[in-house]
């Protein structure tokens, strides 16, 4: 009982405050959600609209193809950057002459701010300033230009992405390589096991959890990505990179709809967290078939 | 003169912190196995689809408190069966 008492004390300060940042605002989200908050309205306040937010969102073309084009971006990045960032881990794990000045290099850009990450960019990328259409017209005679072309604009944030989050991957894998225990591939050396074998019956079950961890790092933080595409395109040409998190801001700042902007976080929030279960239960669960 | 066994003292008699539960679950009807935790996270999530979902393509012919009384239903036929 007095463990029980002591350990709710210790725990209490972090509770209090996880409380007061976490669950207070979004209980807060939850309420605005239900009203039509708006403070260049005709009527000053917030006004009881029921579910009208909700029933507003699901016929919002705008929302929906912004999540969808959100969706997009994420299965790139994420996958992209886990099979460079392992490929990379597998290799920073070995030693070899300058591992440690590249793995330095190589962490570089996370220090990088996103809003830097997204200026350096568009200093790299823009028409007509950019040594990157300069080089790809001069060189290949590609026209390349993020603010005519929407396919070149989604790519270039695909590739900003990639590059400025593969370290953090890579981090994270080498961390999880260095600890796995050296005893289970001695055994199956010894047993004959080949390089494929070692690695698919070894080094990833026992990597599964790190894995699962990084991916959903990088899943959420890709569903939410903004500052770095706002400062790149902007969301465009037209609305082409208009993800949803920018759009969100969109609808909630220079629009002052408060009530249908939370509404809007609400939904994004709960596809991130079914997203993210049912990922969570694809892996876990095919674990447990593979074991058994 | 032969020193006495010490006894043990009081405050060393308290009572060992318990190891934390691991709640394995169950299976039901799902199929994955879950605990009550995991059915009333399913049951939350579903609720809230359908509600999304009767919004979009069926509030046009049936009021939204059917989806309600629904979602209610399966939530509760999954923390009881799932």
């Amino acid at each position: 009982m007095r463990a029980t008492r002591v350990g709710w004390g210790l725990l209490a300060p972090t509770l209090i405050i996880l409380g007061f940042v976490g669950v207070v605002p979004f209980l807060y989200v939850v309420y605005v959600g239900f009203f039509d908050w708006d403070i260049f309205a005709a009527k000053v306040g917030m006004v009881f609209a029921g579910v009208n937010n909700y029933r507003r969102l699901v016929f919002d073309s705008e929302y929906l193809a912004a999540l969808g084009r959100t969706l997009q971006f994420m299965i790139w990045v994420v996958a992209s950057e886990l099979l460079l960032g392992f490929g990379l881990a597998q290799l920073l794990a070995k030693n070899f002459w300058g591992r440690s000045v590249f793995r330095t290099i190589h962490a570089l850009p996370l220090v990088v701010a996103p809003i830097a990450v997204g200026a350096t960019w568009r200093l790299f990328t823009i028409p007509g300033f950019g040594p990157l259409p300069y080089y790809l017209d001069k060189w290949f005679g590609i026209e390349y230009s993020i603010s005519r072309y929407a396919s070149h604009a989604f790519t270039t944030i695909v590739l900003m992405d990639i590059w400025h989050w593969t370290p953090f991957v890579t981090l994270t894998l080498v961390a999880g390589l260095t600890a796995l225990p050296r005893e289970p591939f001695e055994q199956a050396l010894v047993d004959g096991a080949n390089r494929w074998q070692v690695f698919r019956y070894l080094t990833l079950p026992l990597l599964t959890p790190v894995l699962v961890t990084t991916t959903f790092i990088r899943i959420m933080d890709a569903l939410r990505v903004v500052d770095e595409v706002w400062m790149l395109t902007g969301g465009g040409p037209g609305t082409s990179t208009r993800f949803v998190g920018l759009h969100i801001w969109l609808v909630v700042f220079p629009k002052t709809a408060y009530g249908y902007g939370a509404a809007m976080s609400l939904l994004t929030l709960y596809f991130t967290i079914v997203l993210s279960w049912l990922l969570f239960i694809a892996i876990t669960q095919s674990g447990k078939q593979t074991a058994s | 003169m032969a020193e006495e066994p010490q006894k043990p003292s009081k405050t060393n008699n308290t009572t060992p912190v318990a190891a934390p539960v691991r709640h394995v679950g169950r299976k039901g009807f799902l199929p994955i196995t879950t605990n009550l935790w995991d059915r009333f996270f399913i049951g939350g999530v579903l609720l809230v689809a359908i509600h999304l979902l009767w919004l979009r393509f069926i509030e046009f012919y049936l009021p939204l408190p059917i989806a309600t009384v629904i979602s209610l239903i399966l939530m509760y036929v999954i923390m009881r069966w799932g």
